[in-house]
């Protein structure tokens, strides 16, 4: 069995077990700048990155347009989810197909897109100015924290209705129907079967999508304005413009132990559920 | 409200999520058609213009090479891999198979950006130059999770008897794999490395920092959005999207051809 798992636990080990352990000790010793350390033990590292009210901040926001993403994203995703399982019989799988589409469909592309829609001479300011809503097109759409959102959503949507998805399909049909024989109404059979029956998956999509969007930095500098510097862009910046390892990999760790927390609160739900 | 009602509510607002999915993408189709060099409105006509400047360019052509060289790597390294561990963690593992499992899908449950700066730390420690080759290194490591979970999802639905059988017939343990093993999996490991292509041309956050002075098709693309002033952008962008749909209907013939 080992023999077998060798060659991908020995990538593991090499390409992710020891890059993280590096990163983990440099987190721990003294920036020269430019990518010179001094291998020194200090938490100044730490400090730091706790102790600036820029990051502090940052953070913040950083934190928040995740949470408010992760939940926008189960606000459209959890009714679609909803429809394309229940309602939907033989365009179902066309359904999912689709989502399935959008989730492959270039990252990248899917950023730029807005682009067209959000921009100046965009799809709504054109429409806006067609109706004659607006003399002037609107410059706010694009390059602010509202088209990182409405990207980030855009982007992890799929993700979220796929996994919905595959949690409601593993509800038995007969249960629901036994459940509105039973007296129950639909919004009953709602809150007491299929919501707690999909809590897992819905916690699942949630955690995810917050871990990925608070670890992006693409998308705020694609679509972000000035105001739009997230955590991941501080530690790509000291990665590869100041050269400041030691501060990057502290602030990064930092970020993974929120991400950690974040996990552990997941699999207690899952733990409640008594899934 | 009634149940009918009901149902109209939600169709309606399914429509609304899928129109908010894919109408920016249709968008960046429409105009890579434009015949002017405007990115948006209003649309002056056909022309394919923006495609032949595509193919014109050097930019272009060296770094369509390079996705391909990365995403050929990587699928080739996760392929093998990847199968090996899905099939010891399906097959033989009994004591430490979740943690096993737990262990190879670590990488999925991290922000690209994390595997990005640790690998990019051990590469200047060890002082090795940054290349395609570094940049597979960390498309191996972020595609291997989804091999595997594909894979392996194949291999816990089939029946470990037949192994049994050819085993019990006197074949040995490759010749069982070769002959039973690999044919009734053969779908889902190519399913598996359509998916791992995709990723891997795709990627971004890792490829950043690993990749050293060349542009793999997103770096490039990443660039110019950023600059902000080139059409050819949407005609690029259509073909990428065009080939993850070629890509997504393969996938979704050998998956379906799993489930019979």
């Amino acid at each position: 069995m080992l023999r077998l798992t060798s060659p991908a636990l020995l990538v593991l080990g090499l390409a992710l077990l020891i890059p993280i352990l590096l990163l983990l000790v440099q987190s721990f010793v003294v920036s020269l700048g430019y990518g010179q350390l001094q291998y020194s033990f200090t938490l100044s590292n730490y400090a730091e990155a706790l102790k600036d009210p820029v990051n502090r901040s940052i953070a913040i926001r950083t934190f928040s347009i995740a949470a408010v993403t992760a939940s926008a994203c189960i606000i459209l995703g959890y009714p679609a989810s909803f429809f394309i399982t229940f309602r939907l019989r033989r365009a179902k799988n066309l359904a999912l197909f689709l989502v399935v589409v959008s989730l492959f469909t270039s990252y990248l592309v899917r950023l730029y897109a807005w682009y067209t829609v959000l921009g100046r001479d965009g799809l709504i300011n054109t429409a806006l100015k067609t109706l004659h809503l607006i003399d002037r097109p609107i410059s706010f759409l694009l390059f602010s924290k509202w088209a990182v959102l409405i990207a980030f959503v855009n982007v992890f949507l799929p993700f979220t209705i796929l996994i919905l998805a595959s949690s409601m399909q593993s509800i038995p049909a007969d249960l629901l129907e036994n459940s509105r024989d039973l007296g129950a109404s639909a919004v009953q059979s709602f809150t007491k079967v299929v919501l707690p029956l999909t809590t897992p998956g819905l916690v699942a999509a949630f955690a995810y999508t917050f871990v990925l969007t608070s670890g992006d930095y693409t998308t705020p500098a694609l679509l972000g304005g000035k105001q739009s510097t997230t955590l991941a862009s501080i530690v790509r910046d000291q990665f590869v413009t100041f050269g400041n390892q030691p501060g990057g990999a502290a602030l990064s760790f930092l970020m993974v132990l929120v991400f950690a927390a974040v996990y552990v609160a997941v699999s207690q739900t899952r733990r409640y559920k008594g899934v | 409200m009634s149940a009918r009602r009901q149902g109209w509510v939600l169709a309606v607002y399914t429509a609304f999520v899928f129109a908010f999915l894919f109408v920016p993408v249709l968008m960046v189709v429409l105009f890579s058609f434009n015949k002017t060099a405007s990115f948006t409105f209003p649309f002056h006509g056909w022309s394919l213009q923006w495609y032949r400047s595509v193919f014109s360019s050097p930019d272009y052509r060296s770094a369509i090479f390079a996705s391909l060289k990365v995403a050929l790597l990587t699928v080739a390294i996760v392929t093998v891999i990847g199968t090996l561990a899905a099939i010891a963690v399906t097959r033989y593992a009994t004591r430490g198979r979740e943690t096993l499992r737990s262990i190879l899908l670590v990488p999925a449950a991290l922000p690209g950006l994390f595997l990005g700066i640790a690998l990019l730390s051990l590469f200047i420690r060890t002082k090795t130059d940054l290349s395609l080759g570094t940049a597979a290194v960390g498309h191996v490591i972020y595609t291997l999770p989804y091999f595997f979970l594909v894979a392996s999802s194949r291999l816990l639905r089939f029946d470990p008897m037949l192994e049994e059988s050819a085993r019990d017939l006197g074949a040995s343990s490759f010749t069982t794999f070769r002959k039973v093993t690999l044919p009734i999996i053969a779908p889902a490991l190519i399913a598996g490395a359509l998916v791992v292509f995709s990723l891997s041309w795709d990627e971004v956050l890792i490829t950043f920092f690993t990749i050293g002075s060349q542009n793999t098709l997103p770096l490039l693309i990443y660039s110019k959005v950023k600059q902000a002033s080139d059409p050819s952008i949407n005609a690029i962008s259509t073909l990428l999207l065009t080939g993850s749909l070629v890509f997504i209907v393969g996938v979704r013939k050998f998956v379906a051809d799993l489930q019979t």
